[in-house]
């Protein structure tokens, strides 16, 4: 038994766990997010992908089949969980932009469209046809964007190289944090006496003050700026995950990081504690209620085995598609890898189905069926799930 | 067109010890190659520079074979052989009878082999099963096969041989029934070549069947695929054997900073449709497991497979066929080598040479095996010190690749092919098999301009396709980890069409 009793601890500091977090500790529940490292939203673009399916995601949401997630919410809660997260993001000075009502492009750094619906503020002005002309700027050893592939693609768009002696785009991100370097950078970008009616630069435009530097090249150069995203390290990704973490703590809620569950204490139907190694003795951390919000492979939730499946806190039951040999398919770009579908399947309530805990849910990567890159609902799903676990956990602790 | 005397067909460790083995007896030559150097069998074996031991009982003539040339390529190449030693484990179960043919025959034909306790195996390889009832030290030792082709070329190129890869043969040119000369097809361009020269040598391996056919000859050829797997790190720093009559997964050799375990055995009828069965992978891995436990739970990051060129036999086991070579004159003036192995490949070399003396009626005798072998000091690896010198543009994390590196590479070679950067720098070879590194290496050969970005979203397409099938049946754990990730990459975030 620990010596702290909170009231939700949530294991996963991704999108969906950092959402169910901030609702809950909004409505005056005492909130322990608990995480291992980083999420993979760091990882990401930072944009918002609801479904991809169909240009208008909520009617793409309808295609989905049966046993997918979203189906669980309903397109009120979907459209709840968008507003909730942009009215967050607007309090935490990364606004984002884009309905839920209409899916929308970001150019990537392959020049081709890369179809989502919300997108940070910084990538609002990126083209959505062929049409826009577009001056990109890259930067001298900056070892994840290049140019070339773009102006491939689009005949309208031609590039200036700026060294701002920094190969990777966290370096690059740092040096825009700094005002004399933004002040050198903008007097050599007027220099460029550029045409275009659009600069496109890597995402690479601060890390904290993102949306306020690309305004600030906005009105010096009188025109539109906007971002791409890069390959991981991402910066907008990691933008996210700080304005997620940020507002969820300026709620209230606390975050132990560095925090790997090694193990629960448990009775017949309630997890009653999770632990983790530490000098002596383990320490735990108790609660009434537990929210698995720990991501799909890459985030550390599922870990495929040879011959199986596993998820790494609870052991919960996991939907494992048939035999290794249908994990993938043959085709790498068919994107029908069945792999795609493991995860936990819960009930109408988020709990898992076919295991013993009744104050245990799940939402976001995890969850079974999601197929994320087929169905193009990153974030989108996390949000929305993690809206509707925080509603259920409400549910079951009254 | 391009006169010469002899044309080599094939340019893996037989054809290029051919170059070099013709290069040092003055003859004029040219080799033609349809991918890169090492890109058929040889690129896809062990690397692992047999002491004989493992034919010893069952076919003692080429395990002779392979004790003098790995003693001859200890010599020559010292500096790209690594002299790890080898280990014949018995575990329990495995016979004491197959040991005492063994060592008998060592002895007899002059392999040194010592038997050690098992507790001595240990010290030696601490990963080892403590379970094995003793282990047989034999003179084993790991080889690069691509900086092998490499090295011989290299002595080709001194002298004036001419070497054109990725020109595939589509054509033999015969006049009144002799072969004259070929026609290569430069697979990039598409354009023709035409080669004349007075004798044809075809060492294509798995292809020389296909290869003869061309001049309506034929080569009798059993194919036999091998499949192996790669782990992540070294679990051994000596080459480890099973004790027993050759079998599936019996093999564990350490080259650079990864091991390979294979392999398997199993006909095949047409080398360019093989694919690896994740069956053959699960069957490496518990069979490696045996020796070395730690293999069941190591990170693998590819399993690839290779088609072995035998000669034809009645034999239904392709194991118990011959690893020994046969020189076919299809009296012509196209001869076709068959056979052997990767350690065998410069006594290959040379009797297909002296075959051309003869031909000539020239007398100059062979010196492969008293030179050393040319510019192994360039080629000796890469050392950890020079690849950290230039942290800052690392281009390739897994294997520390700058960019300079790739860029002279690039320069060098004037290459289109991601594929030619990797065998020459260990570009992509590391955990993420590529995965953050191909789309830089392919933007900085079109900022190089050699190749235009159409031609690299066509790479970058083949490369993920490609990547793909090596990775296919290794996808568990954190590798499967690191192939959502890549995955995500390119769909999720660069929004790679399929085309």
């Amino acid at each position: 038994m620990g010596l702290i009793q909170h009231d939700v601890i949530i294991i996963g500091a991704g999108v969906a766990g950092l959402t169910a977090g901030s609702i809950l500790v909004e409505k005056g529940y005492n909130v322990a997010l608990i995480a291992k490292g980083e999420p993979t939203a760091c990882l990401s673009t930072g944009c918002i992908d609801i479904c991809s399916l169909d240009h208008d995601p909520l009617h793409g949401v309808s295609h989905l089949p049966d046993e997918h997630p979203y189906h669980l919410v309903s397109r009120a809660v979907i459209r709840e969980s968008i507003e909730k997260f942009k009215e967050s993001m607007v309090q935490m000075g990364f606004p984002y932009t884009g309905s839920p009502e209409s899916n929308r492009y970001v150019l990537s750094a392959l020049g081709t469209f890369k179809t989502t619906c919300l997108v940070p503020s910084t990538m609002a002005a990126a083209p959505q046809d062929e049409k826009d002309d577009l001056h990109i700027i890259t930067f001298s050893g900056l070892k994840d964007f290049y140019p070339s592939y773009i102006t491939a693609r689009r005949k309208n768009a031609s590039f200036s190289t700026y060294d701002a002696s920094a190969s990777t785009t966290m370096g690059l991100a740092t040096n825009f944090e700094r005002e004399d370097f933004l002040e050198k950078f903008l007097s050599w970008l007027e220099k460029l006496n550029i045409q275009e009616g659009k600069i496109a630069f890597p995402a690479v435009l601060g890390l904290e003050s993102a949306a306020t530097i690309t305004q600030k090249i906005e009105e010096r150069l009188r025109c539109k700026v906007f971002e791409i995203p890069t390959i991981p390290p991402s910066m907008p990704g990691r933008r996210l995950f700080n304005a997620l973490k940020d507002y969820f703590r300026k709620k209230g809620g606390m975050i132990y990081w560095s925090w790997p569950v090694s193990g629960v204490e448990k009775t017949k139907k309630i997890i009653e504690a999770v632990t983790t190694p530490s000098e002596g003795r383990p320490k735990s951390l108790n609660a009434k209620v537990f929210i698995l919000a720990s991501g799909s492979f890459v985030g550390g939730g599922l870990t495929a085995r040879r011959d199986t499946i596993v998820e790494n806190i609870f052991n919960l039951p996991v939907f494992v598609p048939g035999q290794r040999d249908n994990w993938f398919d043959s085709d790498y770009f068919s994107l029908n890898h069945g792999i795609g579908k493991a995860g936990i399947i819960v009930d109408s309530s988020f709990r898992p189905k076919e295991a013993d805990w009744e104050n245990v849910f799940v939402c976001g990567g995890i969850l079974a069926h999601t197929d994320v890159l087929k169905n193009g609902c990153g974030h989108g799903m996390a949000l929305a799930t993690g809206y509707a676990v925080a509603a259920s956990c409400m549910g079951y602790i009254k | 067109m391009i006169k010469t005397d002899v044309i080599i067909i094939g340019g893996g460790a037989t054809g290029c010890g051919i170059a070099r083995d013709l290069a040092l007896r003055g003859i004029p030559h040219c080799l033609i190659e349809k991918g890169d150097f090492a890109a058929g069998a040889t690129g896809a074996c062990h690397g692992l520079l047999h002491s004989g031991g493992r034919y010893v009982v069952s076919d003692p003539h080429s395990a002779k074979e392979c004790y003098d040339e790995n003693i001859i390529l200890r010599r020559i190449g010292e500096k790209c052989v690594e002299q790890t030693g080898g280990l014949f484990v018995r575990l329990p179960g495995d016979s004491k009878l197959y040991r005492d043919r063994f060592l008998k025959s060592c002895e007899k034909i002059g392999i040194p082999a010592e038997i050690i306790s098992s507790t001595k195996a240990l010290d030696l390889v601490p990963n080892l099963n403590p379970d094995i009832e003793e282990a047989v030290k034999v003179p084993d030792c790991s080889i690069d096969p691509f900086r092998l082709c490499m090295l011989n070329i290299i002595s080709s190129q001194k002298r004036d041989g001419i070497i054109f890869t990725r020109h595939k043969v589509t054509e033999i040119i015969k006049e009144h029934g002799r072969c004259v000369g070929v026609k290569a097809a430069d697979q990039v361009s598409g354009e023709l070549r035409e080669i004349h020269g007075n004798v044809i040598i075809n060492a294509t391996g798995a292809w020389s069947h296909l290869v003869a056919q061309l001049a309506g000859n034929e080569v009798p050829l059993t194919l036999s695929k091998g499949s192996l797997v790669i782990t992540n790190h070294r679990l051994t720093n000596m080459v480890i054997n099973r004790m027993r009559p050759s079998a599936d997964g019996d093999i564990i050799v350490p080259n650079e900073a990864v091991c390979l375990a294979g392999t398997t055995s199993l006909a095949v009828e047409d080398p360019d449709k093989i694919r690896i069965e994740s069956q053959e992978v699960d069957t490496i891995i518990s069979e490696a497991g045996r020796m070395i436990p730690h293999f069941n739970d190591t990170r693998i990051i590819r399993a690839f497979s290779g088609v072995r060129p035998l000669l034809k036999s009645a034999k239904a086991d392709s194991r118990e066929i011959t690893r020994g070579f046969q020189i076919f004159n299809h009296g012509d003036g196209m001869y076709s080598i068959v056979g052997g192995k990767l350690t065998t490949f410069r006594l290959m070399a040379e009797k297909t040479v002296d075959t051309v003396m003869d031909y000539f009626k020239l007398k100059k005798p062979c010196e492969t095996a008293d030179i050393p072998l040319e510019g192994q000091e360039e080629l000796s690896g890469y050392p950890l010190a020079k690849r950290l010198a230039d942290m800052k543009n690392i281009v390739c994390e897994c294997e520390l690749v700058s960019r300079a590196e790739v860029e002279r590479i690039i320069k060098q070679t004037g290459t289109r092919y991601v594929g030619d950067i990797s065998h020459r720098t260990r570009l992509g070879m590391g955990p993420c098999q590529g995965g953050f590194c191909t789309f830089r290496a392919l933007g900085i050969m079109h900022e190089k301009s050699i190749i235009s970005p159409e031609q690299s979203m066509n790479a970058l397409r083949d490369f993920l396709q490609r990547r793909f099938r090596g990775i296919r049946f290794c996808l568990w754990g954190d590798q499967l980890r690191e192939e959502q990730l890549v995955e995500y990459i390119y769909m999720g975030i660069l929004a790679l069409e399929k085309k």
